[in-house]
């Protein structure tokens, strides 16, 4: 402990020296072991020295000595320290209780996770981390001892395969979560292996790089069949197993069905709006203002969250707007309801894999839903492609 | 010149033993921090204290430490710290 934190546990004074010849009084205080620090010159004739409570006392007779030469006053101006301070709060016990209160508070609360911080992501969004975290169980707001980093670790590899490694760190009331993206050369490596038919159809082409052809052009495989096996014979006859290369095309047909309603239903608004609040303190939301329903109110949302430096703090304050609507029903005629179910089934094509441009051949089957409200549109098409597929043993 | 002789004698006794002169011979150490600060140890009373000057006695003579805005950071018989822009420190 320094001599300044030292004096201030023990108490101490701000003594105002006044007259001349202080230099004489300080040497005599210093001899008889009064230890002064911080001794300013403030006037010619005036020094401020600090030193501890008790020895203020020991200083009077030094004083009274050196009434023989000039004369030296001495006064206290101020105290500071431990003693004084509980002192103070003698006389106001109820800041001193509010004070113990806070910081029992602030104890008590630095037990829980507050914040956060994911940092190391490159390619994968913060926000699909931070929801993988959230489904470990970690979230603001949970005891920090109820954390097993361990675990949460071993879960957010299992949840997340694109992660290569994490490291959960319990830095008091934040919790940083290190993670590091898997190569994408690490996944593609190849070993010893077979090709086998990612989807089903009729094989037209088939050129074995290495391995044993499993099947001839002409036959017809369904999903997961064995194409090209990865044994083969070496050049001396060995038996060998090895990565199955190889092309294998094939027709494939492919379907998607598309949906369109035949009415149209429109909100108008009637222009009556309201206004709700929601304040959000790590799990718990509390609204301020009635909700509406969703189906007869349009509702815009506004959030605004508290950040601390990059780390997201569990409170945020969210505006929700209400506009009311009436909703009205328009017929849409039968062509536009196909061509839009027709678009929707190519977007499910598209979904699938299948390029437009690529296709032998197309189907397209329009009926009537049930209800008689809309249509369906259902799109076959026919194309070549690769369906060979490597998986290593 | 009785301490005269009383001093050579104890730097010889120093010398000979190869123990520190400051601990043998009274002698006052100074110390000088940068241009903020200087230590001295060993000294024998302040004789002057303003913001430009501090003097000091000690067994070698008087020991003044000049700049501005000084002060006495502590003070003990056998210590003193003074802070401030240290300009000079003499021996005199």
């Amino acid at each position: 402990m320094s001599s300044f934190m030292w004096l201030w546990w023990q108490g101490y004074v701000t003594v105002c020296l006044r007259g001349a010849g202080i230099e004489r009084v300080l040497n005599r205080a210093a001899q008889a072991g009064v230890a002064m620090v911080k001794v300013e010159r403030v006037t010619s004739d005036a020094v401020l020295a600090r030193m501890a409570a008790e020895d203020f006392r020991r200083l009077r007779p030094l004083l009274r000595e050196s009434a023989n030469g000039p004369r030296v006053s001495a006064s206290i101006l101020d105290r500071h320290g431990l003693p004084f301070l509980l002192r103070k709060f003698r006389r106001r016990l109820f800041l001193a209780l509010g004070l113990g209160l806070a910081a029992a508070v602030v104890v008590y609360l630095s037990n829980f996770v507050w914040f956060i911080q994911v940092t190391g992501n490159e390619t994968l969004a913060v926000e699909a981390i931070k929801a993988a975290v959230e489904d470990t169980g970690l979230r603001a707001g949970i005891p920090r001892r109820s954390m097993d980093t361990r675990s949460i670790e071993r879960q957010l590899l299992e949840q997340l395969p694109d992660l290569a490694w994490v490291q959960v760190k319990n830095r008091g009331i934040k919790v940083e979560i290190q993670v590091m993206e898997r190569d994408v050369e690490e996944t593609s490596a190849q070993g010893a292996g077979h090709v086998y038919a990612k989807r089903d159809g009729l094989v037209t082409e088939l050129l074995v790089l290495q391995g044993t052809a499993q099947i001839r052009e002409g036959d017809t495989v369904r999903k997961d069949d064995l194409l090209i096996s990865g044994m083969y014979y070496d050049r001396q006859g060995r038996r060998q197993f090895g990565a199955a290369r190889g092309i294998v095309k094939a027709r494939v047909w492919y379907q998607a069905v598309g949906e369109a309603s035949l009415v149209r239903w429109e909100a108008r608004k009637t222009g009556i709006r309201h206004r709700q609040y929601v304040l959000t303190i790590g799990p718990f939301s509390i609204p301020l203002g009635r909700s509406y329903p969703r189906e007869t109110h349009q509702i815009t949302k506004r959030s605004w969250q508290l950040y601390l430096g990059s780390a997201m703090a569990p409170l945020s304050w969210t505006r929700l707007d209400y506009e009311e609507v009436e909703w009205t029903a328009e017929g849409i005629p039968a062509s536009e309801a196909e061509r839009t179910a027709y678009e929707l089934a190519w977007e499910s094509l598209a979904r699938q894999g299948v390029e437009r441009d690529k296709i032998l051949e197309e189907k397209r089957t329009v009926e009537p839903l049930t209800d008689a409200d809309g249509i369906r549109v259902t799109v076959q098409v026919e194309v070549l492609e690769d369906i060979g597929q490597f998986l290593g043993q | 010149m009785r301490p005269a002789v009383s001093q050579n004698l104890k730097r010889r006794f120093a010398q000979a033993l190869d123990l520190p002169p400051s601990a043998v011979l009274d002698q006052a150490v100074v110390q000088i921090m940068g241009d903020g600060q200087v230590k001295i140890i060993n000294h024998k009373g302040l004789v002057q204290y303003t913001t430009a000057l501090v003097k000091l006695r000690s067994v070698q003579g008087m020991i003044e430490v000049g700049g501005s805005e000084l002060e006495i950071a502590s003070f003990s018989a056998q210590e003193i710290t003074i802070r401030g822009r240290i300009v000079q420190v003499m021996l005199r």
